[in-house]
Parts: C-alpha cells; structure tokens; sequence
C-alpha cells in the first residue's frame, strides 16, 4: 500500500440523475419441475453515485436480477415482465430491447459485473495482460501502448504490484489478488454502473478488508455508481447508502442503510438482522427465523414471508402486500409494519451499548 | 484431568523442497463439557488440528491425549473406544451425506454396526429420538428422504444426528454451519449448544468466523491461529473485548460489522504488508512480523516468541505486545446516526 498507489486518478466522471430504472421487472426460469419465479414485479431506482446492497438469503432472487440488468441470463431464464432503463449523458436506453452488438457495448462500457468466483472468471491459460487487452480490443480499443498503459494504473488502484500481476496467469494470483484484477478489469472501459456480486465472500477476513477499503474508496473519491448483491449483512452495512431487502423474488423493504439497521419495518428484514451477531462488544443475543426460505415454484400464497412470520395473520396468508411508504425514503411490503415499529420502540436495536 | 490434550503436535505434508508445516507445535487441553473455538483465515491449519483431534490424522511429532492415554499407544480396544468418542462434523453437507441412502439408513446402520441398538424396531426408535434432538421433526416426514430432498440447513442436522449414534463424547465441528443461510444459522447453533448443555458434549469448534465464534463459545475459549501457530489464546471474552496479539486484533479490527455506525467507528489497522507468507517459505521468528504494525527488528524475527501467560486470562505470543489493551471502537462517531 505505497503512496504512489493512491495517487492514481481515474478519468471516471460521475453521472447525474438517475441512470438506472427498473420497472416491474420478473424473471422465470423454466424447469422440468415448473416454472421458478426468480424475480416478481421489482422496481427500483439507482440514483448516480450511490450504493445500493440488494440482500437476502440464496433463492431470494437477488444474483437473478443482477445478471438481468447486463442481461447475462441462462437460456432457461426469462424477463417476462418489465423495463429496464439506463441512462448516460441525456440518452435513455432500453436494456432488454438491446441487440447482441449493442449489448456488447453496454457491457463494459456502461455497466460491468463483477463475480462471485473471481478464479472461475479468467481464463486459465492466458495472462491477465491479455484479458485486459482482449477486453479493451473487442470494445475498439487500438492503441495497445494506451491500453497497457491504463491497465497498470488500474492495477494500480487496486494496489496490486502492476508490472508483475499483468504479466501472471490467473493461477499465480491469490484470491484477494484475483478479486482485486477482476475488479481492475471492471473499470477497464469506465462504466457508469457497476454490479458486485458477492464481492468478498470467498476471501479471509484481511483480504476482505482490502477489498472493502477498495471499494469504499470507488465509491467515495470516484463516485461509482454501485450495486452490491450480497447476503452478508456486514457488507451492506460497510457499503450501502441504501438497502433493499429481497425475499421469494420480491424487494420486500427498501431505504437507507441507517433505517433498515435501526428502523427497519418488515419482519424479514428484522429477523435478519437479529440473527447476525456482532464481533466487537459485548455479548447480544441472537435470534432465528423459525422455518425455511420459500419453495418458488410451490410458493405459498398472500405474503411469502407469513410461514415464518411471528405477525403473520388472515389477511397475510390471503393478499400479498405491496410496498407502502413507512418513512421518509423508506418503503416496505407488510401489512403489520405499524406493529414491528411498536416493537421496536420498546426494544430498540442498538448501535454500541 | 483434561479430555482431549495436544502437547506439542506438528503436523508437516509432503518432503524436500515442498515441505510444508501445516501445524506448528500446537499444545492445549480441553476440560469435559468444555468448548475450545479455534479460529483462524484458510491455510492457517485449525481443519488440520481438527483432523488430528478426530483421530482421521496421525501428527508428524507430538502427542495426543484422549482421557489421558496417548492414542498412538493405545490397544485396538480403547482405540476403537476413542474413534467412537469423538466424532467430527464437516463443513459441508452437500458432501458428506450419502446421497444414495435415505435418512433411516444413514442413522439406524450405524445404530446397529455399534451394537447401539439390538433390533430393526429399536434402531427405528433411536434413530426418532435422534431426529428430534436436532429439531427435524415430526421425525417420520424426515425418515424416507434422501439428501437431495433436504434444505442444506436439515442436511447439517442429519450429520449432527449421524454423529450422535455412536453418543460421542466429543464433537469436532468443522465449520459446521458456514455453508447455511444467514437465519437458519443460529437455530443451528443454538441446537449444537444444547447438545452441550443437555449431553454434556465437549465441543472443539472450527471457524473462520469470529462473530460466530464469539456467540458460540461465549462462556468458553477461543485459540488464534496464524500459518500453523496459536499466536493467542484465553476466555471467549477477553480474547474478544482485550485482544493482545496484533494478528488477533488486526483480525478483529478487519472484520465487518453487521451495523452501518459500528461500522464507521471501528477502529483501522495498517498492516505493513497485505500478503500472507507462503508456507512454503516462511519468515523466521514470529511468521507475523512482516505484516505487523509494532515490528521490532531483531526481536521479532529472531526466535519464535512463546506463548506466554498473562494475567488476565490465557496466553499471548507476542512478547512487545502482550501487556498492551488497545481499543477497537473510536470513542467519537466519525458521522452521527440520523
């Protein structure tokens, strides 16, 4: 972590607005056994240069709707419903009505992902030099000097020792190491918005650290705009300027980080967080939540949630709530949110004792 | 006198210039009914340590004592009596079940193989009341299922089962719930300390996961171990609340926080390097030094610093640091809450 490193100044610039928009976008998988509704009727905003976590357990459709936006969707996969909007400098664009080589542009240029399983990423048998050149190329990039040239400053950035992990294969690299390469090649081509997923799961805990510094310091000094899929509470709460919490395909809460930790409104959202203890501090009780998470292709009826709801009534099991305002920028999808913030007044979720 | 006891246990895999020391001279003891958390990053050889516990690996040099007799010199018999004591439960429970045999199967075979029950209907008994031990109930919905029409959270607890045929009295669980969603998790956990409370079942707990560690072995001990050493060890909560190796509290000060102001107030530690050592090649003397904030040239890369005892509770090795407390939280919000 030389000085040197930090001085690396990106030529990103932020946005402004609101560049992406999605619109009651549900995404089905068809199986054999049925068909597995991964993604029912999510909307959300993502205003430029904020951070969103999208978290939920696995099966609560949070990596789905992130492969729909750079529409990386298996061949089973479906966007049945919905509109997905992104903008750059005025222009609006419709992702899902994208042909081949305009999504060939998109990616990248505009929105990149990084993933889960930063060694299964990169080709094992070509240098990363060559994956950043083959990245910038096919995006027509000519001049190799200046490419070479921008991915050492990349590098860089991720405080990597440049020269010597553009010239190693994948498998000379460490996880962290690897992680932090695929981070560099996201940015290769400046993209407006970035997708994260399960950034630091794989990683030992230092490693983490570096990683989340990292991308603290994008979102801070760079101003990315910044979707973090996530079923880690800490990361959201290191990263997120806000939180939707997703549940049986649905954003079931959504607002800022310091509601959904202290305030938050929807019993899902509260139960997680009480199932996550801290480290430091002193001892805190835990809780679980009794049952498991929703089969998508049986699901159960009215709010997915009720099976395991201690507030669960009649109208739960019969409708479906939709997303109510419960706050200053703060949503959520319970008929009895009224009764969680009752609870929580008096038992507040604390902070530091 | 201690169930389980290492004394100086080394453990090295492969020869010649591929030698590696997976575990480095690692002694301690564990009490009946107690629960030892040993944690640590990848590589650091708590799994191994585990294995050696279990018996499913022979240490390199040193000695493991089960009750108090060494296990390498044991007869067949109180071999045989150790290997059903002590029982290991794996992190994963996509890989550790049968896929082939129902859940009746995995649970009454080894029933009757141990002669722990005399009958088809007894072993069907048992094996009932060992589903409802760890909460899979009623028992019957569970009996005829295989792995694959199981959650991975009911797939942990059929291993938790499976290993209570033989009424171990010793259970290494190798992070045993790292693979399960975040609810499920603590019902998990808190089914394996009943086992404690209510069996009186000595735990040697395997994580990475210091939180989970915390809330796991409260009232017990947690071991550090960095590249094949314990560089720290104690109660739960000093180990926690007055960490004293700068590993330990590096550790400590970088995992994140499940709560955005705790998470603003923690405290950064710069280490010198973020590479960890190959253990292939490791620096001499404390294998932290090159990494650690309060290195001391000539001291720290001299000879391997010792556990040392301190006052509070538990051992340190660090010789410079030892008898500092430092603070994990800032005193002053950087941003107060909204």
């Amino acid at each position: 972590m030389s000085n040197e490193s930090q001085q690396v100044v990106l030529k990103h610039e932020a946005g402004s607005g609101t560049p992406l928009t999605l619109r009651n976008v549900s995404v089905v998988y068809k199986t054999r056994k049925g068909d597995v509704r991964a993604v029912r009727d999510v909307s959300l905003d993502l205003r430029a240069g904020e951070s969103i976590a999208l978290i939920g357990e696995s099966g609560s459709g949070k990596t789905t709707l992130g492969l729909s936006i750079v529409r990386l969707l298996v061949k089973s996969a479906q966007v049945t419903h919905g509109e997905i909007i992104y903008r750059r400098n005025g222009k609006e664009i419709d992702v899902l009505g994208l042909s081949k080589k305009e999504l060939r542009e998109f990616r990248w240029k505009e929105c990149s992902m990084v993933f889960q399983s930063a060694l299964n990423a990169f080709n094992p048998v070509i240098r990363i030099w060559d994956q950043m050149r083959d990245t910038a190329q096919s995006h027509g990039w000519k001049d190799k000097k200046a490419i070479r040239q921008r991915s050492l400053e990349l590098l860089k950035f991720v405080q990597l020792d440049a020269e010597r992990v553009i010239d190693a294969y994948p498998h000379e690299l460490s996880g962290g190491m690897r992680q932090r390469v695929l981070i560099a090649l996201s940015l290769l081509l400046d993209p407006q918005v970035l997708i994260l997923d399960e950034p630091t799961t794989a990683l030992d805990i230092l490693t983490q650290r570096t990683i989340i510094d990292l991308l603290r310091k994008l979102k801070e000094e760079q101003h990315f705009t910044m979707i973090f899929i996530s079923h880690d509470l800490a990361i959201a709460a290191e990263l997120a300027d806000r939180i939707a919490t997703m549940y049986a395909g649905r954003v079931v809460e959504v607002g800022s980080a310091d509601d959904i930790f202290y305030r938050p409104r929807h019993p899902y959202t509260l139960g997680l967080i009480r199932a996550v203890p801290k480290v430091v501090g002193d001892f805190q009780e835990l809780f679980s939540i009794p049952g498991s998470p929703p089969d998508l292709i049986n699901m159960p009826s009215g709010c997915k949630f009720h099976p395991r709801c201690p507030y669960a009534t009649d109208k739960c099991r019969q409708e479906e709530p939709d997303l109510v305002t419960v706050g200053p920028e703060h949503m959520a999808a319970c008929w009895h949110w009224q009764e969680v913030e009752k609870e929580l007044q008096s038992k507040p979720l604390h902070s530091i004792s | 006198m201690s169930l389980i006891e290492l004394k100086n246990v080394s453990r090295t895999f492969g020869k010649g210039d591929e030698r590696v020391v997976a575990v480095d001279n690692v002694s301690f003891a564990i009490d009946e009914g107690e629960v030892l958390c040993l944690v640590g990053e990848s590589g650091c050889g708590k799994s191994t340590t585990g294995k050696i516990v279990a018996g499913l690996l022979e240490p390199t040099r040193g000695q493991v004592l089960f009750d108090g007799q060494d296990i390498a010199k044991m007869d067949k018999e109180s071999f045989r009596r150790y290997r059903h004591s002590v029982q290991i439960i794996h992190q994963d429970p996509y890989a550790s079940l049968n896929p082939t045999q129902t859940v009746r199967q995995m649970i009454t075979r080894p029933l009757l193989r141990h002669h722990k029950a005399r009958s088809n209907e007894e072993a069907e008994k048992r094996a009932v009341e060992l589903l409802e031990i760890v909460d899979l109930t009623p028992a019957q919905d569970f009996m005829n299922k295989y792995p694959h029409q199981l959650s991975g959270g009911q797939r942990q607890r059929v291993s938790v089962a499976r290993a209570l045929t033989v009424e171990p009295r010793f259970i290494v669980a190798d992070e045993a719930v790292s693979m399960v969603d975040v609810s499920i998790r603590v019902s998990l956990l808190n089914m394996l300390s009943r086992l404690q409370d209510e069996f009186n079942v000595t735990f040697l707990f395997i994580t990475h996961d210091l939180a989970l560690a915390k809330y796991f072995a409260w009232e017990g001990r947690i071991s550090v171990m960095y590249l094949g050493r314990i560089v720290e060890d104690g109660p739960t909560r000093r180990v926690v609340m007055d960490p004293r190796h700068p590993y330990t509290q590096a550790l400590l000060a970088a995992v994140p926080e499940a709560d955005p102001e705790l998470a603003r107030r923690k405290r950064r530690i710069e280490l010198r390097s973020a590479d960890i050592p190959s253990l292939l090649d490791l620096p001499s003397g404390c294998t932290f030094n090159p990494r650690c904030p309060y290195f001391v040239a000539g001291v720290c890369d001299g000879e391997v610093p010792p556990l040392v005892a301190i006052p509070e509770g538990g051992r340190v090795a660090c010789p410079i640091r030892k008898d500092v407390s430092i603070q994990l939280i800032e005193e002053t919000p950087a941003a107060p809450a909204a």
